[in-house]
């Protein structure tokens, strides 16, 4: 009897595994075949945002704290990442581990005070600290003023400079950033703090009972999404090798929601499924309209953004979940067991280890 | 020879809230090991006491003492370091996550914490077989009823692995049988040498659990004692009941 448990689960996870290795894959060869620039830049975008998104929902989705100021971590990483190569003469690299400390360093200075008192005024700072800091860059001349910093532009291609004149090289680090982002949150959402986030997300009362101290938790999530939010910060001042305070206006910080919402804000994959929606469909209508209806993306954007919250509010993976799509995926393609049967295994493989 | 430190020491308790003194000096002490119950009619202060012992506010007069140790200004989140856990009169789920999920998360905190996912889903599967929720694991936790939610709670507080327990009404709204089921279940952990403390309106649930019962009356404490004494006090039968006869204790 066990051993047919064992054997069901051991096929899932076979053809789970599977499975995910195509769509890799697929995603590893895309350039090999798609040669045209604007199509691949689609594809960085996606990567770059959907990871911006992901750091956006450990805060919005897991922790229950709205964010409106992830566009402007995401530009004082730029910004950070840009100074330390530019004035410095630091490594790329490793300016994207210091521009990561210093931006979390800065959001949990900022946002510790937000959490002691309770209710919205998390959100409204995080409005504030965006147009601030915005406004701080545009007045200051270290900081290039409103036109902005360049990265130097040599010849050639060199890894050790995160400098390249093909887009594919950098498809391939935004990907790589998107997976390495992903197994991140995910490994997050099985921890204590993952644990920790949700409870306070559901009910900060319920969470102190239990032990859990909301306020170093909140602080913990908005230092760590702050920290990605400059990875990505970096990723992109490499990518365009130009950067202005343009950046953190109030629209990116609302473009870098989207994808979270739409793909469903409960689940890590949310990000990621909103954004290989949302992205290439705003790029299409931008390059397709905006000659005639300038701003007609972020219209669409915004009747998307309602359209979900009015009749879909755990997103396209919550409607996914529930499903008979889900249902004919697990049963016919992925053959999934009934989860008695993983218990099972789980605990056979816990009852040997202490034998 | 002296008699033994008790788990918690209320001494002169006060609450305000702005103009309304929901608790009005109160004092009394918790006996280690044992059954106490707080009995009153509503409003009668019984959850902000509650709430002050437990660190949810602070009292605005007044100190509370665990095992002699001064814990009037700790902190809720302190709690389960302490080793002591609680549940809330209005249940607090953890809606939008599954019964398993509401109590792993409880196992990864407090003074015995699971260091890993493994460990606390298993310790979990104990809490939720020892409790009579394992069968209902994968429902989330907004989509069952009272009884239900009434048992996560206990729940989610046992995962603690406290050494004294507050209960608040953790029996209302539950039909007799469950009841029954409820008062095993207290007993039960009492036995494996954990220390509660209830609050309750089911007289027979207090009769036959408590050693010692509490009245409060308007924010003040009237009577104390053994269930038996407490009922047979004609100033708690007057007060308490609003008219001359015993609490229906005997009808079990
Ligand atoms: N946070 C609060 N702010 C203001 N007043 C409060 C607050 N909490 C309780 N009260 C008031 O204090 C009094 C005592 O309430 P409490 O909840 O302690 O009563 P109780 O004995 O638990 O009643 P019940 O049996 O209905 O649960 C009530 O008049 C209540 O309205
Ligand atoms: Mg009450």
């Amino acid at each position: 009897m066990n051993e047919k448990y064992v054997k069901a689960v051991r096929r899932y996870h076979r053809n789970l595994t599977f499975a995910l290795g195509v769509i890799l894959l697929i995603f590893i060869l895309i350039p090999l075949f798609v040669k045209s620039p604007y199509i691949l830049n689609i594809f960085i975008l996606v990567f770059y945002m959907s990871t911006l998104s992901m750091a956006w929902n450990l805060l919005g989705g897991m922790t229950g704290q709205n964010s409106l100021g992830h566009a402007a971590y995401m530009g004082l990483g730029a910004y950070v990442s840009c100074m330390l190569i530019t004035k410095a003469h630091i490594n790329p690299w490793l300016s994207a581990l210091l521009c990561m400390v210093v931006v979390g360093l800065v959001a949990g200075v900022i946002f510790f005070p937000c959490f002691i008192l309770r209710g919205p005024y998390f959100t409204l700072v995080s409005i504030a600290f965006g147009e601030a800091l915005r406004q701080f860059i545009i007045n200051s001349t270290f900081f290039g003023r409103a036109s902005g910093i360049g990265l130097p532009f040599k010849k050639g291609n060199s890894f050790l400079d995160v400098r390249f004149t093909s887009k594919v090289p950098y498809y391939y680090i935004g990907f790589v950033m998107l997976i390495l982002v992903y197994l991140f949150m995910k490994k997050i959402e099985r921890s204590r703090m993952g644990y920790a986030l949700r409870t306070i997300r559901e009910d900060e009362d319920a969470a102190a009972a239990i032990g859990i101290n909301p306020i170093r938790y909140k602080v913990m999530a908005v230092v760590v999404s702050a920290m990605v939010a400059a990875l990505v910060g970096f990723f992109y001042a490499s990518y365009t090798r130009y950067i202005d305070p343009e950046l953190m206006v109030q629209a990116k910080s609302t473009e870098s929601v989207l994808p979270a919402v739409v793909g469903g804000a409960a689940y890590v994959e949310g990000p990621l499924v909103g954004g290989l929606i949302m992205i290439p469909l705003s790029e299409f209508l931008r390059a397709k309209y905006s000659a005639i209806l300038p701003g007609i993306n972020m219209l669409l954007y915004a009747i998307a953004l309602l359209a979900v919250i009015r009749f879909r509010p755990t997103g396209i993976l919550g409607w996914y979940m529930g499903s008979k799509v889900k249902n004919f995926v697990d049963t016919v393609i992925l053959k999934k067991p009934p989860v008695e049967w993983f218990e099972a295994v789980e605990q056979e493989r816990s009852g040997r280890k202490e034998a | 020879m002296m008699e033994k430190t008790p788990i918690i020491e209320v001494q002169h308790i006060t609450k305000r809230f702005k103009g309304l003194t929901a608790v009005k000096d109160v004092s009394f002490t918790i006996r280690e090991g044992g059954i106490t119950g707080m009995i009153g009619p509503n409003g009668a202060g019984k959850s902000t006491t509650f709430n002050m012992i437990c660190g949810y506010y602070p009292p605005t007069e007044g100190k509370i003492f665990f095992r002699g140790q001064d814990i009037t200004n700790k902190k809720a989140h302190e709690y389960t370091n302490m080793k002591i856990a609680r549940t809330f009169q209005i249940m607090k789920p953890l809606k939008n996550l599954s019964v398993l999920e509401n109590v792993v998360a409880s196992c990864y905190f407090g003074h015995a914490a699971a260091k890993n996912n493994r460990e606390a889903r298993e310790r979990a599967m104990e809490i939720l077989q020892f409790t009579g929720l394992y069968e209902k694991r994968h429902v989330l936790s907004k989509d069952m009823g009272t009884p239900d939610q009434k048992r996560l709670e206990m729940a989610r507080a046992l995962a603690t692995k406290p050494e004294l327990l507050f209960l608040d009404e953790n029996m209302a709204g539950l039909n007799p049988a469950e009841t029954e089921d409820a008062i095993r279940l207290i007993r039960e952990i009492n036995a494996s040498g954990v220390t509660i403390f209830l609050i309750e309106h089911i007289m027979k649930a207090v009769v036959s659990l408590c050693e010692e019962v509490i009245v409060l009356h308007h924010g003040e404490k009237i009577a104390e004692g053994t269930p038996e004494q407490v009922m047979n006090d004609p100033y708690v039968m007057e007060v308490y009941l609003g008219k001359k006869e015993a609490p229906h204790a005997q009808s079990n």
